[in-house]
Formats: C-alpha cells, structure tokens, sequence
C-alpha cells in the first residue's frame, strides 16, 4: 500500500463507523485528518520515510474502536443539544402562533352556547402548560449538561441523557397536541374546521410535534455506542 | 504514565497548554508531550474529544484559522476556562503539598 493511503485508510475506517450530523461529523474527520498529516510530518522530519511516519502517526492516535466510541459520543452530543435547542424554541413558538392564529380567527373558546366539560378542560390546560414545562426541561437539561461536561462524565453518558430528555420531552409535547385533537374531535368535531388557518396551524403543530419525534429517535440512535 | 492515571487529568493539562494562548490541535498535543518531558502516552485521537467537550462546558472556544498557510481549529481559553484553570491549580497546589508532606522527605523517625 502506498504510505499516502494510510492516513487516509484510517479516517475512511473512522468515518464509516460514525453516525451524526455530517457537519459536526465532517469537521471532527478534518481536524483528525490534520493532526494525523501533522503528525506523520514530524516523524518525516526525524527520518522516517514517508509511509512509515504515517503508519506511527495513526498508531499514536489510537485503535480506531476506541477513537470512534469517542467521537460518537461528540456526535450524538452535539445532536442532542441542538434537539434539545429546537425543542426549547420551537414548540413554544408553535404554541404561541397558535394561539394567536385562534384568538384573531375564532376569538374566545367560551364564546360557544355550551362550556366544555371538565375533563376537557384537564386536557386543554395539559396541553396549554406541556409547551412551556417542555421548553423549561429541554433548558433545564442543557444548564446541567453543561456543567456535567466539566466534570468526568463521559460524552456518550451525556449523549444519552440528552437523548432521554429529548424523547421524554417530545414524547409529552406530542401526547398533548394529540390528546386535544382527539379530545376536540371527540367532543365537536366541528371545531376543528372552525377556521381554514386555524385548522392550518393545528396541522403544522402536530406536524412539528412529529419532526421532532423523529429528532429525538436519532438522538438515541447517534447516542448508542 | 499510566493512561488512567493521565485521564483523570486531562482536562486541567489541556486547559493549561491554553494558558499562554490559542493553538491548533496537534500544537496542544506537542506541548502536551514536551512539558511532561514525554511521559504522557494518552492516544492523541482521544485529545480532541476532550477538546470539543470541553468547549461543550463553556471552558475553551474553537474556530476554523489559517495557521502556517493552513486551515486548522483553534482552541483558546474562555473566562470560564481560566477560573477553571486557576481552581484546578490551587487544588493542585493543596493536594501535592499534602502529599508530600507524608511521602516526601525519607523514612519517618522512628516513635519513642
């Protein structure tokens, strides 16, 4: 083999067992890249030939298992934070559009002849405070997480709790916009089609609920080494 | 020097090759190597791992630079990273003196 495919065998190996964004995931092979030319050329530099001081270089930098373990669990922690960032923004900015979306187009929910009944009620105020008890989670998770990473707790330990806050988070959110769909559906179907940009935005809420289920699912997936 | 031993260190050591300013990856670990005059054998593909979660924590920060003609990221200490810094120094100030209170200095004196 010629002593230029070395390295760049090594970091094929790396790249084939990583899973994640490929932003994160083609930044973290540059670098290592870089530092493995770095390397071989110092070698060069005390008398190695070429292929040798590439195959020292790649041995210096570790087994290829142990190095991938590693950066996969940069990548599903660099994943989980941005999930756990869209979900901190996202759902209530959904909420809140909503909202607004409803009171312009339709007005008061009290304005209808009969009050709704209380288990009603239960799964709208559900629904009402799942938007914001999520977003506090998903912010609350990335304070701690920050300061777990300054201590000895691994990436990939990190990875997967942000995975698991991720899923939880998602999971209640999506519980919710489906319980008041069911529920409004159940009750008065009628009302769902109340308004065309009202029922519009219902559908983008569920179908950003959905989104991000999926994000969570691949926080999980990326997090597991 | 044992890796374990080494990897409970870590983060203070690359925080401290930071102290005297930015520097690209394999800079770190090149002065890494020269201040423990060699002794430390961590697998270098570990180092930018710890790199990356310690900009994760807030204590270093990063950016893509041209160094020698070279594209290449570079790392530097937050203000969070020097207090970090000047904390784990104290500790170890503390914890090697107490140390060698006890094993420095030879055999005890025998009890009367």
């Amino acid at each position: 083999m010629a002593g230029a495919g070395v390295i760049d065998e090594y970091v094929t190996a790396l790249d084939r067992r990583l899973r994640g964004p490929d932003p994160v995931k083609d930044d973290l092979l540059a670098e290592a890249r870089d530092s493995l030319h770095d390397a071989a050329a110092a070698h060069r530099d005390r008398g190695l030939a070429e292929e040798d001081a590439q195959r020292r270089a790649v041995a210096e930098f570790g087994p290829v298992t142990t190095i991938a373990r590693e950066y996969q669990g940069l990548l599903g922690l660099a994943y989980g934070t941005r999930t756990l960032r869209s979900v901190m923004l996202v759902l209530p900015l959904a909420y809140v559009m909503w909202e607004l979306n409803r009171a312009f187009w339709i007005g008061a929910w009290d304005d209808f002849d009969a009050p709704p009944p209380d288990w009603y009620l239960t799964v709208a105020r559900f629904n009402d405070a799942s938007a914001w008890l999520v977003a506090g989670a998903a912010v609350l998770a990335l304070l701690v997480g920050r300061r777990l990473a300054r201590t000895r707790v691994s990436t990939v330990t990190l990875a997967r709790l942000a995975g698991v806050v991720a899923v939880v988070a998602v999971g209640v959110s999506l519980l919710g916009t489906v319980a008041i769909l069911a529920a409004t559906a159940y009750l008065d179907a009628a009302r769902l089609f109340l308004s065309l940009p009202v029922t519009a935005a219902s559908a983008v809420s569920l179908a950003v609920a959905l989104r991000l289920a999926v994000l969570a699912r691949r926080c999980v997936v990326f997090s597991s080494v | 020097m044992k890796s374990d031993a080494l990897r409970g260190h870590l983060d203070a050591l690359l925080l401290a090759t930071l102290d005297g300013g930015q520097l690209h990856g394999y800079a770190i670990i090149e002065a890494l190597q020269r201040r423990s005059g060699g002794a430390l054998d961590l697998p270098t593909g570990t180092v930018y791992p710890a790199l990356r979660r310690l900009e994760t924590a807030g204590l270093v920060a990063s950016e893509w630079s041209t160094v020698g003609g070279r594209q290449r990221r570079t790392y530097r200490l937050t203000k969070a990273g020097q207090r970090a810094l000047d904390a784990e120094r104290t500790a170890w100030r503390e914890f090697t003196a107490a140390i060698e209170g006890v094993l420095g200095g030879g055999p005890w004196p025998a009890q009367a």
